[in-house]
Order: structure tokens, then sequence, then C-alpha cells
């Protein structure tokens, strides 16, 4: 009995957590459509500050009051700077800038605290436990649950009884109906931002005693944070509350008594509600309005004459390339070439067909666990693990994608997110067969054309030859009336329909081959690297290779080639000379999402068009 | 009381509507008549700022208010009933009433005057937009864009699919308004409807004038109605 109170007593302080990164998610979900992945580092922020704050002064009263408002300044410059100028394009553009920013607010936390956990000190006046019932229940954590109880009162109070709490329902309801009335939305918007994230320092703050502070606890907030919004209902800040204490409780006590299945028994659940019932427990708007939620692509490049002579100069270098450069730089373009196909796989489902995947390491890591576990349970040849692994890839990605394909939008994004992480938990809790956290590898390599691949030079040929192998497979693809249809379908997926074509059946072929060819990446990963470890299943590294596509420029083959070496070499070049590969990334790639939309790539294209002309 | 001059309005590429030019007094009555897609809802959203004309001038009260957000014109003096009738379903009916109201003391529209010209709205003012009939929506519509006590009035098709119990009340009450100085300027597809409350009608078509009348000339002008009106 004691027990059980104990753990809902964590599960209830777990959830309240949850529920002060949540509500503003929700809030900022629901009246501007926007999804901010940064949420989760205002989290970060406020607790490293309050940890900086509590240094200086040993006051965590303070704390509580100062970092907050600190972090509330920097989200407002955040969306006054770079968010608003972006009100006017697509949604998934503020999404991705959000995500930029991830890297950026990542990267500072290291650089200014370190990576080591630290833990913020409760104050002294709530040390200690307290007895309750004849259980002992640690103080802070019960001023922790009043916190998050007063806080969810106060809030719920200023939404339902207080006009300026109508002014914001009525614009999450409909916002240009509102501004017909006389609704300022922008300055509405930056309030219910600015409150947003006063409310995530404020969740981080209170944590940092519990949860502790590491580069890294913005994500471990922000995707459970997504659970709940999911479960809840986006936009609705009763779905947050009671979507918050449920995952918080069954958390808790699926960490108690079914340790390997909690988080995968999670991640179905938000999979659940994402295809039966996408607006949630208490959300009204019927799912999210997939409206607006466009890639943005460059136009083709109709210059034939210099593309293939550019093609045949870039063959030519990357063929002699390897024999002048010592082992290190042919290891780390062996490693661009993997990473290429990766992106260049996930363009076909982001560039080309226009569905924001946010899930597609599943298969990379699928791919590679394949050729892996085969190699070192079995000692099968990694050859003939990846020729397991592409069948199996295609599988999942089948039946994953007979699932999302349903969708589009942000419920898509969310959607292969927890695709995702399911695979996620099962590689990290099946440690029988896939080595849990530790990762597993395989003894020895096998060979290319008689060639060990342990020699770099012989890695760095099979894996040039197979990205060659790729780029030309998928340029045949999108020259084909298939990919014609793709395309037609990205830029107007209604009037696909309405002359004729299953559009549906076509998204699931496209998600199939760009998980499938996603899989065949990853088992090369797994020759390349001989190791695998969860993290390459892990959403960061779906976010990594969206990164890599949109960088250099979605919706063309090019592009995510590009973008995968510029992001593999800022972050094995820029960190030999310093720590900051992270913030360089995301600046550039924030850069590149306010100005040029169509990538790296689209931006030379647009340059040599406008020379020549 | 509303100057149009020559406004050009583009949906990207489309241009909807072309030179159009028009005039509300106070007091009047001024209806917008036409097929679909003539561009009459196109001017009610060029007039409210949801799509600012690419050329020409809009004026209130004198004050230009083309290129002006949406939230200005509002709070400038224009009541906006939109077609769709926009009520927020998650709000009751009092609070859709008073979220953006512009009252104070003195004003000609309050709460408690809603509620004398609208008594229906009086019963269900607890329950929640999503809860209510078409034409109490409409109501509730009306009723709310009068609750920021506008000199002008913009009604997108306020009889379009009612009872017609109900569009003879709203006609009721839009002779209330216009005998109060309020300028109105109603959409219309219902001929009938038109005829009993404007005092001046414009017949567009693909969004220019193509006839300006009283109710008696629109009427006698067989020829205007069979072209441009006749379903």
């Amino acid at each position: 009995m004691e027990i059980y109170l104990a753990q809902l007593l964590n599960g209830l302080v777990y959830g309240m957590l949850l529920f002060l990164t949540a509500a503003g998610l929700s809030l900022i979900f629901g009246l501007m459509n926007v999804v901010s992945l940064a949420h989760g580092s205002f989290f970060m922020l406020g607790a490293y500050i309050a940890l900086s704050v509590t240094r200086q002064t040993q006051n965590f009263w303070l704390a509580l009051v100062l970092a907050p408002v600190v972090t509330v300044g920097i989200g407002l410059l955040m969306e006054r700077l770079f968010m608003r100028p972006l009100y006017r394009r697509g949604h998934l553009d503020q999404v991705l800038l959000t995500f930029g920013f991830t890297f950026v607010f990542f990267d500072a936390v290291r650089s200014f605290w370190g990576s080591d956990i630290r833990k913020l000190a409760a104050p002294d006046a709530l040390q200690g436990s307290i007895e309750i019932a004849g259980g002992m229940f640690s103080t802070y954590r019960l001023f922790l649950l009043a916190l998050g109880a007063g806080l969810a009162l106060i809030l719920w109070l200023v939404m339902e009884r207080s006009r300026l709490g109508a002014m914001v329902r009525a614009g999450v309801d409909d916002s240009a109906m509102a501004a017909g009335l006389g609704a300022n939305i922008p300055a509405l918007f930056s309030g219910v931002f600015g409150a947003g994230v006063a409310l995530a320092a404020l969740g981080g703050v209170a944590a940092g005693p519990v949860l502790g502070l590491y580069p890294g606890m913005d994500g471990d907030i922000l995707i459970p944070s997504f659970i709940v919004i999911v479960i809840g209902g986006m936009g609705s800040l009763r779905g947050a509350f009671v979507g918050s204490l449920l995952v918080g409780v069954a958390d808790a006590f699926g960490k108690a008594y079914v340790p390997a299945l909690s988080m995968f028994l999670i991640y179905l659940l938000m999979a659940f509600f994402l295809l039966v019932r996408p607006q949630g427990l208490f959300g009204i708007k019927g799912g999210v309005a997939p409206a607006g939620m466009v890639v943005a692509v460059g136009a083709p490049f109709n210059r034939p004459q210099l593309a293939r002579r550019l093609a045949w100069l870039a063959l030519v270098v990357l063929a002699v390339f390897p024999l002048f450069v010592p082992d290190y730089h042919r290891t780390l373009v062996s490693e661009i070439f993997v990473f290429a196909i990766f992106a260049m796989s996930l363009d076909l489902i982001l560039g080309y067909t226009g569905l924001p995947s946010f899930g597609h390491a599943a298969f990379f890591g699928l791919g590679a666990y394949v050729v892996i576990v085969l190699g070192s349970l079995f000692g099968l040849n990694g050859w003939l693990g990846l020729a397991v692994a592409i069948p199996v890839t295609a599988m999942a990605a089948a039946i994953i994608g007979f699932f999302c394909v349903r969708t589009s939008g942000i419920t898509f994004l969310m959607l292969t997110l927890a695709f995702s992480q399911l695979l996620y938990s099962i590689a990290f809790k099946w440690r029988d067969v896939t080595g849990g956290s530790d990762g597993i590898g395989i003894a020895s390599r096998p060979s290319f054309l008689g060639w060990s691949l342990d020699d770099p030079l012989a890695l760095y040929y099979m894996t040039f030859f197979f990205f060659i192998l790729s780029y030309l497979g998928l340029r045949r693809l999108i020259a084909s009336p298939l990919g014609h249809s793709l395309v037609g379908i990205r830029e107007n997926e209604s009037r696909m329909r309405a002359i004729g074509y299953a559009t549906g059946e076509y998204k699931l072929l496209a998600f199939t081959i760009g998980g499938t060819l996603a899989g065949f990446s990853g088992g090369l990963y797994a020759l390349f690297n001989g190791f695998v470890s969860p993290e390459a299943l892990h959403w960061s590294a779906s976010g990594d290779v969206l990164i890599m596509a949109m960088l250099g420029g979605a919706g063309t083959l090019v592009g995510p080639v590009i973008g995968a070496a510029v992001f593999l070499l800022m972050k094995n070049l820029v960190s030999s000379w310093n720590d900051h590969w992270m913030m360089i990334i995301g600046a550039v790639f924030i850069a590149c999402v306010m100005f040029f939309p169509g990538g790296i790539w689209g931006m030379l294209r647009d340059r040599v068009a406008r020379v020549r002309s | 009381m509303l100057e149009i001059d020559r406004i050009d309005t583009f949906y990207g590429e489309s241009h909807i509507l072309r030179g159009l030019s028009f005039q509300v007094a106070q007091g009047e009555v001024v209806c917008l008549l036409g097929r679909n897609g003539a561009g009459k809802t196109t001017t009610l959203l060029s007039i409210m700022g949801y799509v600012a004309p690419r050329s020409g001038s809009i004026r209130l009260r004198g004050r230009p208010i083309h290129a002006r957000p949406a939230y200005e014109i509002a709070r400038s003096g224009v009541g906006f009933v939109p077609q769709e009738r926009g009520i927020f379903p998650s709000l009751s009916v009092r609070e859709n009433l008073t979220v953006f109201a512009r009252t104070f003391p003195g004003a000609r529209w309050t709460l408690q005057r809603v509620y004398e010209v609208f008594p229906r709205l009086r019963e269900r003012e607890r329950n929640l937009g999503f809860q209510l009939s078409g034409g109490e929506q409409q109501m509730l519509s009306i009723a709310r864009a009068l609750m920021l006590n506008p000199d002008l009035l913009l009604l997108d098709e306020p009889s379009e699919g009612l009872a017609p119990m109900i569009v003879h009340e709203i006609i009721q009450v839009m002779r209330e308004l216009k005998k109060e100085g309020l300028a109105i300027l109603l959409v219309e597809q219902n001929l009938h409807t038109a005829l009993a409350i404007a005092d001046r009608h414009h017949v567009i078509n693909k969004g220019e004038i193509m006839f300006t009348g009283t109710s008696a000339e629109l009427e006698a002008d067989e020829s205007v109605k069979s072209r441009y009106l006749a379903v």
C-alpha cells in the first residue's frame, strides 16, 4: 500500500512537471498551429539559469522567480525576431526554425555550464520528509504537487474566467474571425508564447532538485510533453492537465511493474490516439489543420550541360580523392556517403512527396540492427545481413507507412515520431538481443570484392559505389511517371485525387521506398561502423537527417547530399578546433529556413541562374 | 461613411475586383448583388483588410483604412458578420458577445440592449457556440458585431439557409439599425430580401459594377435581373 502511494506520488509529481511544459506547448499550438520544438529548451534554460542564481545567492525562491523572467526574455526575442517574420509562410517553417534553436540552446547550455549532471538544491525549508498515513514523503515533492496544482488552478481561472482568457480561446477557435472583431493576434500570440515559456522555465527550476540538470533534459521533457498533448488534445488546457497526470502516473507504475514495456506502451498509446482520436481526449478541433504545411523546395535546375559537367567533375574528384588523403578523411567521407543515401531517402518522402517525417531514423536504425544482430548472434556475413535488412525494413516501412500516410501535416510528423520511438524503446529495452543502451557490435567486417573493409580505402570505395548506385536509382525513379505523380501530390493532393490518382497508395509507395533505402543506408552504416546503439533510432537522429535534407535543399537529390556533407564536416571538423559545432549548424539552419528556403543547393542555383542571365 | 475608390484586388494572379467604386452613407443600406464568384464577398474581405487591395483606396469617415490589419479596421468602427458566421464554438453565447466588445458608458449597444433585441440569445446565454442552431448563430454573429458599437456593419448573406420566419426577424432588426443611423453594407443572393431593406443596389459581375440603382429601378430593370441575377 505504502509503495503504491509512493509511486502514485512520484507519478503525480512528474505529471505536474510535464503539465508545466505541456500547457504552454498546447496553447501555442492551439493559437498558431505551431509546435514549438524549442519548448523543452526553455525548460532546460530555466533550470540552468536557476543553477547560476542559486550559486550566487543561495536563494532557491529568488531563482524560482528570476530564472523564468530571464528565460521569457530570451523566448520573446526568439519569437519577435525569428518566428514573427515567418508568420506568412507555412507552419512547417516555424517548426523547423524552433528545431534549429534547440541546437543553439543545447550548445549554449553545454558550453556555459558544462555537460556534467548537476542538481539544484531544494530550499532548506523543504528538505526532509513528512509522515502521511504511515508513509514518509519527501517535503519537496509534496511542494511540487501543490505548486503544480496551484498553477493549474490559476491558469484555469485566467483562461476560463477572465476576458483575456476568452480572447485566447477565441483566437484558438478562429484566429481570423477574432482579428476581424479587433483582436491583435500577433500581440496575443506573443503573450501566450511568453506565458508558455514562463511555465516551462518554472517547470525546469522546480524539476531541478528532482530530475537533475544535464544537456539533453530538453528532449527528455519535450517528447513526453508531445505525448501529453496528443492524448489530452492539442490546444486544450484541461487536456494538458489530465494528459500530464495520466502520462506521469502511467510512467511511474510502468517503470515499476513492467519496466521492459513501459516506454513501448506509452508510444503505442500516442500512436493509437493519433490514429483513432487525433483530437485527443478534450480537443474540439478535429485533429490538426494540414493547411499551410508545405515543404519549401527549390526550382529544378534547367542547365543540363553545366549539370552534367559538374557531375563528371565531382565523380572524378571523389574517385581519386581518397588516394591522397589520410585514413581519417577517407573514413569521414565514407560516413558522408552513407548519410547522403539516408538523407536522399528521406527527401523522397519529405521533399518530393511533401510528407514531413520526424521518424525516418527508425528505418536507418532497423537496417543497422538487422545487420549487426545477425552478425553478432548468428555470425551471419555482413552482406547477407544487408540482404536480409532490405526486406525487413521494406516490410516495417510498409506497415508504419500504412498508418502514417492516412494523416498529414503535424499529425504525420507526430505519428512518424511515435513509431520511431516505439522501435527505439524496443532497441533500448531488449537487452538480450540489442545490448540495450550499451549497443552491440560485430567482431569482423566482411570484405568488398575480396578487399577487407577494415581497410579505410576499401570502405571508401564500397560506400562510394553504393552512393552512386542509390543516387542513379533515385534519379531514375524521380524522372519516371511515379516520380512526377509524387511531385503532383506534394503540389496539390486533392487535384491529383480528382484526376483519378489513388494518392494514398502513391504516398505509401514513396514512404516504403524511402524507408527501405534508409534501411539499406543503415545496413551500410553497420558495415562501416561495426557497431550500433539505440542512438541510431533516436528521434534526434531523425531530426539530424531532417536538417541534412532541408539544409542542403529538399526536393532535389543533390541538396540532401550537400546537407549531409556540410552537417558531418561541421560535426567532425569544427569540433576539432572548438566545441560549438551544434551552435554553428543550428545558426546556419536557422538562416536557411529564414532566408534560403531552397537550402544551400537552392541558393547556389539561384546565384548561377542570376549570374548567367 | 464608407468610400471605396477604384480598388483592384487579386488572389495570387487572378484579378477579382476590377476598379470597384461605391459609397455607403450614414443611415443607408447598400446591397451588393451578383452571382457566385462575382466578387461580393471579396469586396467585404477587402474592406476588412483580410485581402489588401493592390491599388485604389478605402476610406472610413474620410480616413484611409486600406492596407491596415483587420483588427485595426474592426477597432475603427466596422462590424463584420461573415457568411459562415464565425461563432467561436468553445465560447458561451455570452462570451461570444463580450469577448471583443467595445462598450463604454452611454454606448448605444450593451449586453442588455442586445438581449432585448435578440431575446433568444438571453435564453441561450450559457450555451456554447457549437450548440446553436443556424438561425441562432446568425443572430449571435450580428449581435456580436453590434457589441463593437460600429458605425458601419458588413453583412455577408445573412439570410442564407435560414427559415423565412428568422429572415423576417433579421430584416426587422436591420430596419431598426438603419433608423438609428448605422451604415449597412449587405451582400445578398436573394433578391427578395435585398429589395425589402436596401436603399441602393449595386449589381456586380466579374469584379465590376454593372448596375446601380434604387429598389424600384432594379425591380423595373428586367434585363439586369435576367443577365446578372437569374439563377
